[in-house]
């Protein structure tokens, strides 16, 4: 007896692909439900992708990767210079910010307000909190000259100061002073808004401490490379931390947001594939003499139910291809859109669209599994028809 | 391949070997649907199955063409018994020794005439060009030399029937089995058919064995198997242009009359 040996399946897919040529209603309906099921998935992937990317961009864009605070029991960071030396050998920096942060009580003619001074370094500062372009009245670097300060607009208006008149600086350890306001801020979001910022050397004179800073921000250039750079400072006696370790919560939010895009995906699918199940459901139905013919004609249960595999198979790809195309039409169309916002300011935005090709053969290539076991059920139920019932229908 | 075991009487001339074959259909209540049937088929033999509806002989039928498993007995197909074989086994012996044509001619509506008769070579996985030589060969051979690129909704009850017949004989089987294979068609096709049947067995001595309960159709082949209730009650063969009933035929039981239907 012959064994079934492997060949090619020439005779399965000759009926395949006559039930899809010549049925073009069913054809077209499987095609339709995948296909549109891929293209909103490409289309929502491509969105979410863009949204996430943009919004950690936001977040970690403006936030130190590295954050180097005194020791526990300290108050500031001694020999901070040898500190800066460390961190600019670690491989990647592009920022070292030192921070010299005190209170202070501004006075401004009769209004009074306290303040949390914080020394720094303007351009360090600049980039990695990417300051300088919030400053709108003034100029950030202007603080280099000293004795000047650079404040929160709320401040400003609450002190009702304008820039180049002087508010008079209080501090517990030292003689109050002038300094000039020289540029005035819109504190980002999240920002505390009674910041006033000055010069190290500024705040340094208010302080009677020396030479310290009371942290060290550190930005690198790729940010998964963050917790590396903290543990090498951490191993060289410094408290470093980790924007991951500083703000868990974003990767916790990216996260759940991940997972809950790739459930709605997939039940977008499965309920696609079910419409494909159905086709097939029907076709069997319809087919059941035909397939009884087939029987009596030799074929094997094995190829009845490959025919039947195999079009739910093709008819997924096939889908798939088709909602490729058409997403990639919906993500091109949206990425070129430019929104006009609604809100003061009328600011023009484009939508982040990130198109993935990656994402294109995961999303087409589940589209044509899900059919495949959307298929099963009839594909099996096909195979186990008895042939003479199924002749005599 | 099996070891060639010969049945009782059986020898290597008889192509289909039935031996105390009976089957018992359980659905609810029991139906003995064939009743201990022995039947031997020689090769190049034109038989017709008559009986009653319900009398078994699509039962039979579907014994012979290994289309159901009998409950106890053999089917000796070339020596072989195929009684017990899987249902993979009598899938790849339908596809090479049977030949089958059914009332309606099931044909697939999909596929041309020409590609309809090359199924069975596919199915075997034969070469399409091969198949494709076979089938055309066939199709001039039925008379519808002309109509092989036509799909069966654009041929007539009796063209289907005979690219039926055509895709029956594909794959050069034993036996063609035809259950009822005129019930459909008017009378000119009907004798088209037969005329048809009856040139390849005498041409190709290609063995047929038709179920019909059209007794002038019946009375054309060779040999008439008469069933009632399961069991064979007479049987008879042509000699000349008269028929003989064997020692077999219980007439007393049957009425002992061939009624024409």
């Amino acid at each position: 007896m012959p064994s079934a040996t492997k060949r090619i399946p020439a005779f399965e897919l000759s009926v395949v692909s006559r039930h899809i040529t010549y049925r073009k209603r069913g054809t077209a309906l499987s095609l339709a439900a995948i296909a549109l099921a891929v293209a909103v998935s490409l289309t929502f992937v491509a969105l979410q992708d863009g949204l996430q990317e943009f919004l950690f961009n936001i977040i970690v864009d403006d936030l130190p990767h590295v954050t180097v605070t005194p020791k526990d029991g300290d108050d500031y960071i001694h020999l901070y210079k040898s500190l800066i030396e460390w961190a600019w050998s670690i491989p990647g920096v592009v920022a070292v910010s030192p921070g010299l942060g005190t209170t202070a009580t501004f006075t401004h003619k009769d209004n009074v307000e306290n303040v949390e001074m914080l020394g720094v370094d303007p351009v360090e500062m600049d980039k990695i909190y990417n300051i300088a372009k919030y400053v709108t009245d003034g100029d950030l670097n202007s603080i280099h000259g000293g004795k000047r300060v650079v404040i929160c607009r709320k401040l400003a208006e609450r002190l009702k100061i304008n820039p180049g008149e002087t508010v008079v600086a209080s501090f517990p350890d030292a003689r109050p002073a002038g300094l000039v306001v020289s540029g005035i801020f819109d504190a980002p979001t999240g920002w505390p808004e009674d910041i006033a910022l000055v010069s190290l050397s500024t705040a340094r004179d208010f302080l009677n401490e020396g030479d310290v800073v009371s942290s060290v921000d550190i930005k690198l250039k790729d940010v998964y490379l963050a917790d590396a750079a903290a543990r090498r400072l951490n191993d060289l006696g410094y408290k470093a931390e980790s924007w991951q370790q500083l703000y868990p919560e974003i990767l916790r939010t990216l996260a759940i947001e991940g997972f809950q895009n790739i459930l709605i995906i997939l039940l977008i699918m499965i309920i696609a594939a079910f419409g494909i199940g159905s086709v097939m459901y029907m076709l069997v139905n319809e087919k059941t003499s035909e397939i009884g013919m087939l029987m009596a004609l030799g074929a094997t249960g094995r190829m009845i139910r490959d025919i039947f595999l195999l079009e739910s198979g093709i008819l997924g790809l096939m889908g798939g291809v088709a909602g490729a195309v058409l997403g990639l039409i919906f993500c091109l169309y949206l990425k070129s859109q430019v929104i006009n916002m609604s809100s003061a300011g009328g600011q023009q935005v484009t939508l982040p669209v990130i198109i993935s090709p990656w994402n294109f053969a995961v999303i087409v290539l589940t589209a044509a599994l899900l059919s495949v076991i959307a298929g099963a059920y009839p594909a099996w139920k096909a195979s186990r028809l008895d042939p003479v019932e199924a002749i005599n229908g | 391949m099996h070891e060639v075991t010969l049945g009782m009487n059986g020898t290597t001339e008889d192509i289909i070997v039935l031996r105390d074959l009976s089957k018992v259909y359980k659905d609810g209540v029991e139906v003995l649907a064939l009743d201990r049937i022995n039947l031997d088929i020689a090769a190049g033999e034109f038989v017709a199955i008559v009986g009653p509806s319900g009398s078994g002989k699509s039962t039979l039928l579907n014994m012979v063409g290994l289309l159901d498993t009998p409950t106890s007995g053999q089917i000796l197909l070339k020596g072989i018994d195929v009684s017990r074989a899987s249902p993979n086994e009598r899938a790849r012996l339908r596809n090479k020794e049977l030949g089958f044509v059914f009332q309606y001619h099931h044909l697939i509506p999909e596929f041309t005439a020409l590609e309809n008769v090359m199924m069975p070579m596919l199915i075997a996985g034969k070469k399409e060009s091969e198949a494709r030589v076979r089938a055309r060969e066939l199709l001039v051979s039925v008379g519808l030399g002309e109509r092989m690129d036509n799909r069966p909704n654009q041929l007539s009850g009796g063209q289907s029937q005979r690219v039926a017949v055509a895709r029956a004989l594909v794959n050069g089987p034993s036996i063609v089995i035809g259950d009822e294979l005129t019930g459909n068609l008017d009378t000119k096709s009907s004798q088209l058919i037969y005329d048809l049947l009856r040139d390849l067995n005498k041409r190709i001595n290609q063995t047929f064995i038709l179920v019909t309960h059209d007794m002038v159709l019946a009375e054309k082949t060779d040999r008439i198997i008469r069933i009632v209730d399961g069991r064979i009650v007479c049987e008879m063969r042509r000699q000349g242009d008269e028929f003989v009933a064997s020692e077999k035929c219980d007439l007393g039981e049957d009425g002992g009359e061939i009624r024409r239907d």
